[in-house]
């Protein structure tokens, strides 16, 4: 009596259910892939610690096309989508803007959803540097066919390891980003012993070891690396343990983490002196340099930006994200700049092959690897991991203007033509963790000793 | 009938469909299954699915090739029988140590397991691969799940039928029996001579392995895995499928995943914009209010509503019907007051 | 007796290794130990608010960690847009004292209110179905944990102390912070101090005592018990109100610390004994030094475990719940 009944009512929640799902999947439509319309998908993170970094991003890819290419903006925000972009003749349609929250997990469901599900030819991102690794492993293994150009993931492991034959990153990752640091620490400031601090994962590991490298290899020391672990909220016994008998400290600690450090170094040690301390390019994001103000003045860190530039490429640049008001705020960030660098880079190759991406992309892929971006920072050029090769530019944190608390930043040298492999530092077998690289002395990178003073005055 | 449907639904629905909802809410579902197994069947409210199925995951990662960890290059199948041994074992001890609690406080000790997994394998980095291992090699016949996803379907669809059949027949055994016991009135059992601790210790194993395999196909389904997939945020998504498909049905598990999956992906797509407090990127507020509606007004999850919706149908054209499972409480309490006295 | 035995010896290895190793560098070992003594008198005031909450009323509240977040976020709100307090951390308009004090008071009512529209909304009417509420607290949680992204962004922001204060003090040769030392420390202190007289000696005090014990038996002997419930849940909030901004003063105020304050406050619990505010004394102190020395001192010779710190917390809380599931001071119902 009870079986037959229990399945009766069992069948029907299990029919309804499926034909609720049939309802909501039958809606969506992997439209046939038509030759004259270029699919292209975005992929940020929207949630975690860059969430706020969204709108920068998609912002930056967008703007080129709304420059360049005819492109319309839907809304106010970047993340409404953008239509009418046309190149090389074909049809650029956003098939979606992916919202992932720096975790490899996330990052790998959002790229499927845009590239298998809305169909999606090319995929501009990921954001976070974990991202970076897994969307390059799945680009690799997974999608030979399709092209990936990375957004700002900036671990070095995504090319100089996985080396994945589609996925091109027209961005310096982490350690290129720290170029011109350890020779202005060895040779201006007279550092000769160092302590490192970083949060402990894969991005600091590669921002740390461009500053480590550079440092070591020109003979310089580093005598302690402290790495506070996930989620650590309170830095004091951190601060606590960092050595005070050696000349200088680079702090590699991210965003989020970064005031809080701050404000305790300071308690257990005074006003900071700028010229013993140096940061990573953290220091210089405008949304970080506002909340954390003028204690960091006159100590120097390093980007891929030189964020008071008056070149015309940087003009022309700004210029082209005035289609978002907000995102040209935030113009001199290297996540607005990392997915303008993707964006752009794609359409210099597309109008390149003049829109083709029949056979698996071959011809779009050699395309890119071709393209040389006369960006508003310097040329973006790639290596034959399809890494970018960039200038870098070392900045010092300058007293704010009259009348705000915003700090100034003013840019005192460009490195040029920085590679990834910090001239045969780094290779593919190089791991980066709590201990690697070794502080070793070797042969100095190509740029040591031909920086180029600057003057944006 | 359902599970022919199920087989035939390649055709039916697009392969994206496929792979990205039906698989995932298919291992999803294994995962919910274990917990809704341990609370329907044994009467504990586990959060430490999540750290268990993360340990057997990370071990048959770490056997095979991959890109980072050990990457030992161990044949898959026996790498995925050594992940489910670790794992089950793993259980078997946590369940050891948990099996004198009740209540809120096995929640707390199953939820301390599960924050411990996340936050070893997030330090031994040369075991998590330093924020993952990547590209994990699938058996042969598993091929690459993302460019043909038909055979991890019909895997993880097999599984889910197996453990589900497995779990029925396992309920009508002795041990089941004694275990459903052990829920109700753990005093009156002690007395009769049953020993309580080693019977939910040995529960917990069951649950366990059945985690293990969830937590395999996860690896196989996003080709890899790394500490921010197995973190706290994953473990409350395992209960909220679990209390959304319903706590005291076993079928809820796949139900709440199914739920679950396709809230999650089409969420981005169809979300309005309600200024601040709603958009694509909401998710975690839907999920949330779907679930605290569920748990306020339905402890039986959305087949406990399903089912009172029919009974009540039932009643108005045939007079009563009994209910037609094992007496499941009302309540989540109703079952877990008895043990706060201990 | 056995057991007891090697625990005390395991205390013993334990001291010994941090005198020898405070021994070596005293600076750091008062730095540390500060550090382990002030985290704790945070924690102990996040957790007084659980621990009553508990002990009375059998609610784990799963929330307690993200009305800790939204105090901060209120406070910092306030401060930036009544007062103008930009978020650096020397310049900008400085902080007046009116303007921390202001926000303090405010953010920590509101959110005693918040707790207590939470309890009556959701919690009054199914009383005594624990896992009940404690899945509707989490689902609270999670959804109170999306919308402060979505409506206060992801990056982290810092309320700013009074400019008045000094940044940091001089203690046996050692600079601390102030505000860590001395007002968290001195709220904690006090916080105790009154909850203490209120829980000991007012008739209010008597009630919850007793609520504690025997809850059906009270009801019985007429007081009216929703309105006691009530009150403390708001007394519960308000203390992780307080927290909030305390800890968004010292620390920061970041997405992830509803979650990271919610563990500690559950950890400082298991360990004390739920419903007992001197156990939630002594589970911030084991906490606070536990974490602060590990941070430091867990490394022998070469090998460096100070990253494994937080698993060695961990495991002592399951250590602790499978020995003494009920804490060190905690009662059944």
């Amino acid at each position: 009596m009870l079986r037959p009944q229990r399945n009766v009512e069992f069948r029907r929640l299990l029919a309804t259910a499926v034909l609720g799902l049939l309802a909501v999947t039958g809606c969506t439509s992997n439209a046939t892939p038509s030759a004259s319309v270029i699919k292209i998908g975005i992929l940020s993170d929207c949630q975690g610690d860059f969430g706020s970094f969204y709108n920068d991003d998609i912002g930056g890819a967008l703007a080129v096309l709304a420059a360049h290419y005819g492109g319309k903006a839907s809304g106010a925000k970047p993340q409404d989508g953008m239509t009418g972009a046309k190149i090389a003749g074909k049809d650029i349609q956003i098939v979606g803007i992916g919202c992932s929250d720096s975790t490899a997990n996330k990052a790998i469901d959002e790229t499927r959803r845009l590239v298998e599900q809305l169909g999606a030819d090319i995929l501009i991102g990921p954001l976070s540097g974990d991202e970076g690794v897994a969307v390059a492993n799945y680009a690799k293994t997974n999608q030979p066919n399709k092209t990936f150009i990375n957004g700002i993931a900036g671990a070095q492991e995504a090319t100089l390891k996985v080396q994945a034959p589609n996925f091109f990153r027209f961005n310096p990752d982490g350690a290129q980003w720290s170029a011109g640091l350890g020779s202005y620490a060895y040779n201006k400031l007279g550092w000769r012993t160092a302590a490192v601090i970083g949060d402990d994962y894969a991005f600091p590991y590669t921002s740390l070891a461009g500053f480590i490298a550079e440092f070591c290899a020109i003979g310089g020391n580093v005598t302690k690396r402290v790495w506070p672990p996930l989620g650590t909220t309170d830095y004091s016994s951190f601060v606590a343990q960092m050595p005070t008998n050696v000349d200088g400290t680079f702090v590699g600690i991210g965003g989020a983490g970064l005031i809080t450090f701050l404000k305790q170094y300071q308690q257990a040690n005074g006003t900071i002196n700028s010229k013993k301390v140096m940061g990573n390019l953290f220091w210089i994001d405008p949304q970080l340099l506002k909340a954390i103000g003028t204690p960091l003045v006159g100590a120097v860190a390093a980007n891929m930006i030189a964020a008071d530039s008056t070149s015309a490429q940087t003009k022309a640049y700004v210029q082209e994200l005035s289609v978002y008001p907000d995102v040209q705020k935030d113009a001199a960030s290297v996540f607005t700049l990392g997915y303008w660098n993707a964006m752009t880079a794609l359409g210099m190759a597309l109008t390149s092959v003049n829109g083709d991406i029949s056979g698996n992309q071959k011809a779009l892929q050699a395309a890119l690897a071709k393209v040389v971006i006369d960006g508003p920072y310097g040329k973006v050029s790639l290596d034959k991991n399809r890494q970018a090769i960039a200038d870098n530019w070392v900045t010092q944190v300058t007293a704010p203007p009259a009348g705000s608390n915003v700090p100034g930043l003013k840019t005192i040298l460009q490195i040029p033509a920085v590679d990834q492999t910090f001239g045969g530092f780094f290779d593919s077998s190089s791991t980066l963790d709590r201990t690697n690289p070794p502080c070793v002395k070797k042969t100095p990178p190509p740029w040591v000793g031909h920086e180029i003073p600057v003057n944006f005055g | 009938m359902l599970v022919l449907f199920l087989a035939g639904a390649p055709s039916i629905f697009d392969s994206f469909t496929l792979s990205q909802i039906l698989t995932k809410a298919l291992w999803l579902g294994i995962a919910a299954a274990s917990l809704i197994f341990l609370s329907s069947y044994g009467g504990m409210i586990s959060l430490g699915q999540t750290g268990i199925y993360a340990v057997a995951g990370f071990t048959m990662a770490n056997l095979v090739h991959a890109a980072g960890g050990r990457h030992l290059g161990w044949d898959p199948l026996a790498a995925t029988a050594a992940g489910i041994a670790v794992a089950t074992l793993f259980g078997v001890l946590c369940g050891a140590i948990a099996s004198r609690s009740y209540g809120i406080y096995f929640l707390m000790i199953t939820l301390a397991i599960s924050v411990i997994v996340f936050y070893f394998f997030a330090q031994v980095t040369t075991l998590s691969g330093y924020g993952g291992i990547r590209s994990v090699t699938p058996p042969a016949v598993i091929g690459n799940p993302v460019i043909n996803p038909l055979p991890l379907y019909y895997t993880a669809l097999a599984a889910s039928v197996l453990i589900y059949a497995g779990i029925r027949y396992l309920a009508r055994t002795p041990f089941g029996l004694a275990l459903q016991g052990i829920r109700d009135d753990p005093a009156r059992m002690q007395a009769l001579g049953f020993n309580v601790a080693l019977h939910r210790t040995l529960a917990f194993g069951v649950g366990a392995f059945i985690a293990s395999i969830a937590g395999i196909l996860s690896v196989w389904y996003t080709t890899q895995i790394s500490p921010g997939g197995i973190n706290v945020a994953q473990t409350i998504n395992v209960l909220v499928i679990a209390v959304i498909g319903g706590l005291y049905r076993l079928e809820g598990a796949w139900i709440g995943a199914a739920v679950f999956a396709t809230i999650d992906n089409y969420s981005r797509v169809w979300m309005p914009n309600v200024g601040d407090w709603l958009g694509p990127s909401r998710f975690e507020t839907v999920i949330g209010l779907i679930f605290l509606v569920i748990v306020l007004a339905s402890p039986g999850g959305l087949v406990g509503i399903w089912e009172s919706v029919w009974a009540r149908r039932n009643r108005a054209g045939r007079g009563p019907t009994q209910s037609s499972r094992n007496p499941a409480p009302e309540t989540v309490d109703a079952v877990v007051d008895h043990h706060e006295a201990v | 007796m056995a057991p007891r035995i090697l625990l005390a010896l395991l205390g013993v290895v334990v001291v010994a290794w941090i005198a020898y190793k405070g021994g070596q560098n005293g600076r750091l070992f008062w730095v540390v130990t500060l550090n382990g003594i002030t985290l704790a008198a945070l924690f102990f005031v996040v957790a007084a608010g659980f621990t009553l909450i508990f002990g009375l009323m059998r609610v784990v509240n799963m929330a307690h960690g993200s009305l800790y977040l939204l105090a901060g976020y209120i406070a910092f709100t306030l401060q930036a847009s009544w007062y103008g307090v930009s978020s650096n951390l020397l310049s900008g308009n400085p902080a007046t004292v009116v303007a921390w004090v202001v926000p303090l008071v405010i953010a920590t009512v509101v959110i005693g209110l918040a707790g207590v529209l939470m309890q009556q909304v959701f919690l009054r009417w199914n009383q005594g179905q624990d896992l009940r509420q404690a899945l509707i607290t989490i689902a609270i949680s999670v959804i109170l944990a999306d919308q402060m992204v979505a409506h206060f962004g992801g990056i982290a922001e810092a309320i700013q102390p009074p400019a008045a204060w000094p940044e940091s003090v001089t203690l046996f040769g050692v600079h601390y912070g102030f505000f860590r030392l001395a007002v968290v420390t001195g709220a904690a202190i006090a916080i105790g101090g009154v909850l203490f007289l209120v829980i000991k000696r007012t008739r209010f005090g008597m009630i919850i005592r007793a609520g504690v014990d025997d809850r059906s038996m009270v009801s019985a002997l007429g007081v009216n018990i929703q309105v006691v419930f009530a009150g403390a849940f708001f007394i519960g909030a308000l203390l992780a109100g307080l927290a909030g901004v305390l800890g968004g003063t010292m620390l920061a105020v970041q997405p992830g610390n509803d979650s990271a304050f919610l563990l500690d406050s559950l950890i400082v619990v298991i360990i004390g004994g739920m419903g007992s505010l001197g156990g939630a004394a002594i589970g911030s102190l084991a906490l606070g030094l536990v974490s602060s020395y590990a941070n430091v001192y867990l490394s022998f010779g070469t090998t460096d475990l100070t990253n494994y710190s937080i698993l060695l917390t961990f495991i002592l809380v399951v250590a602790m719940l499978a020995v003494r599931p009920l804490g060190l001071f905690g009662r059944p119902a």
